[in-house]
């Protein structure tokens, strides 16, 4: 009996990602962080060493040195709480934006599936190297960032990326494998969430519970304040980060996953 | 090793319209045939296919293959497939679309390479290994979905329209191909329009139309006439046209010494043969104007003569 040989073709998935997608994530990262860094120092300057530092804070951090390197971190902060969300959503929607669909629709899965592969399998694999292929090119960003900005990446700050990035490719994954205009629908999902959960998220109403259908997005923002960095200056420190939310965020994606395995386990691949 | 028992697909149109794609077809393709498929456009033969892969499901009736359910076959075992349309990603390269389609259809690490570059001979592909998909031409797309087809030795072959797009010299080397996978334990499909290709590498060939089965045609076994058919004929003559009318009063001349002799049976034909030939005639060449299974498509889907 032949048996595909599924685990070594996720090589050639993680280069398809990294190519064709992964390039694109990291030139619209570095174009939507051009955009906030110069909606950013149109508000706040971006710190220079010979930048004049008022008594207050020498008083505060000790010498010029210390208060140069609090507006850095200050000034990062906001950068990242600004940016971190847009790229993560837009990471996820192109690191999924057709995963199943464009194959479906191209009709690539005719010979994809004669061969001895479950669809379930094959593009089950491509959602986790996609995943992968994601973190890799956010830890080149964030190590870019060290070097030029301020030092962001931690343990901490490849969880909350990774929970977060589950979250919206975990929908886009079923929305993928189970409708046609998935990036669309993707878009269509995290703004009626955003939406409703803001409106009637206090309801008490019975059919307020419906909302728990839905991803908590309008609360994203809890989360990337977390791992923005500390705003030394304006604020005595860094809140924590909510894990419960988190872990809703990350479960809601890993169950819409699930979904999808069992959308492409069932549903049959040809359009009619 | 396949069988279609009673098989139906209706689809329904955005505004409720049911479309019968397929109705009521029973077939039983038998382990070591090559079994044809043929059929007027939109008559049922890509749903058929796809029913048989498994890419769509069956309204009424059961498909097993192996007495497995399709896709469950295919999972397990795989199926050497070439489709009508060779949709491969266009930036895939044609060695690695090759490699790809190897991993995924089982082939282990060491053989692959031999058995990747073994179909790239066979199908004549070696200048054109490092091109990538959207550089090449119909015909070598064409060879490329027939290579990814044979990496395997799957038991059951399913090729549709296989020699769309392959001039005359690949034509042939493709039936030579065909003639190679027949196997004891091996079942062929091919849907093709080409009825003198099915007529040649088939052992029967399923004729259907408007998704129903018109008939299930023993091309090995009715390769001649019956004497009873009324089948068109051609016949050239090189000397004695003269004679004609008298022999063949309803002949129609198609110029340059050459006739037409409709709704004679073929012992009419002989008898009037015989009659030129003893007034003097010189008779060059005698045909049937359709072949065997050409005119059981013709009667299969109504197709007058005067049609074409």
């Amino acid at each position: 009996m032949s048996r595909a040989r599924a685990g070594t073709y996720a090589l050639w998935q993680l280069r398809d990602y990294l190519k064709d997608r992964g390039l694109s994530t990291l030139i619209v990262a570095a174009l939507s962080a051009y955009l906030g860094w110069s909606m950013l120092t149109d508000k706040v300057p971006m710190p220079r060493p010979t930048d004049a530092a008022s008594a207050e804070l020498l008083v505060r951090f000790g010498n010029a040195g210390a208060v140069y390197a609090a507006r850095r971190a200050e000034f990062s902060f906001h950068f990242m709480h600004d940016t971190l969300g847009a790229m993560i959503f837009l990471g996820a929607l192109f690191a999924m934006n057709g995963i199943v669909a464009n194959d479906r629709k191209q009709g690539h899965f005719r010979f994809l599936f004669a061969k001895p592969v479950t669809p379930s399998r094959y593009y089950g694999q491509a959602f986790v190297v996609h995943c992968v292929g994601f973190m890799l090119v956010m830890v080149l960003l964030a190590l870019l960032y060290g070097v030029i900005v301020w030092p962001v990446l931690t343990l901490q700050f490849l969880l909350v990326v990774g929970l977060m990035f589950v979250a919206y490719a975990g929908v886009a994954f079923l929305l993928s494998a189970a409708a046609r205009w998935d990036w669309l629908s993707l878009v269509a999902v995290s703004v009626a969430s955003v939406f409703l959960w803001s409106k009637f998220g206090a309801s008490t109403h019975p059919l307020a519970r419906l909302l728990y259908l839905l991803p908590p997005l309008h609360r994203a923002d809890e989360v990337y304040v977390a791992v923005s960095g500390t705003p030394v200056i304006s604020a005595a420190g860094t809140p924590a980060v909510p894990w419960p939310l988190l872990l809703w965020f990350g479960g809601y994606g890993i169950l819409s996953y699930i979904a999808g395995l069992i959308v492409l386990r069932f549903r049959r691949l040809a359009i009619v | 090793m396949i069988a279609f028992d009673h098989v139906g697909k209706r689809y329904r149109s955005l505004f409720g319209r049911e479309v019968r794609a397929l109705d009521d077809f029973s077939v039983e393709l038998r382990a070591g045939e090559v079994f044809g498929l043929a059929g007027p456009n939109g008559a049922g033969k890509s749903t058929l296919i796809s029913l048989l892969l498994g890419f769509l499901g069956p309204s009424e009736g059961t498909i097993r293959i192996a007495g497995l359910d399709p896709r469950r076959y295919v999972e397990a075992h795989g199926i050497s497939y070439l489709s009508e349309l060779v949709n491969i990603p266009p930036s895939w390269r044609a060695e690695e679309t090759l490699k790809r389609f190897a991993l995924l259809a089982g082939v282990a690490g060491r053989a692959r390479d031999a058995r990747v570059n073994d179909v790239i001979e066979r199908m004549g592909l070696e200048e054109h290994r490092a091109k990538r998909v959207k550089q090449l031409s119909k015909g070598n797309l064409q060879r490329l979905g027939l290579a990814q087809a044979l990496l395997t030795e799957e038991r059951v072959v399913v090729l549709d329209e296989p020699t769309h797009g392959l001039d005359p010299v690949w034509t042939q080397r493709f039936r030579d191909v065909v003639g190679s996978l027949r196997r004891d334990d091996r079942t062929i499909l091919i849907a093709s329009h080409n009825l003198d290709e099915l007529a040649r590498l088939a052992d029967r060939v399923a004729i259907i139309d408007h998704g129903r089965l018109q008939r299930v045609v023993d091309v090995r076994g009715t390769a001649e006439p019956a004497a009873g058919d009324r089948t068109p004929y051609r016949l050239v003559l090189a000397r004695g046209t003269e004679l004609l009318p008298a022999v063949f009063p309803a002949a129609r001349s198609l110029g340059q010494s050459e006739f037409q002799l409709d709704g004679l049976t073929l012992d009419e034909v002989n008898a009037g043969l015989a009659a030129l030939l003893a007034g003097g005639a010189l008779v060059s060449m005698v045909y049937p104007v359709h072949s065997m299974l050409e005119q059981q498509f013709r009667d299969a889907v109504g197709v007058g003569e005067g049609s074409s």
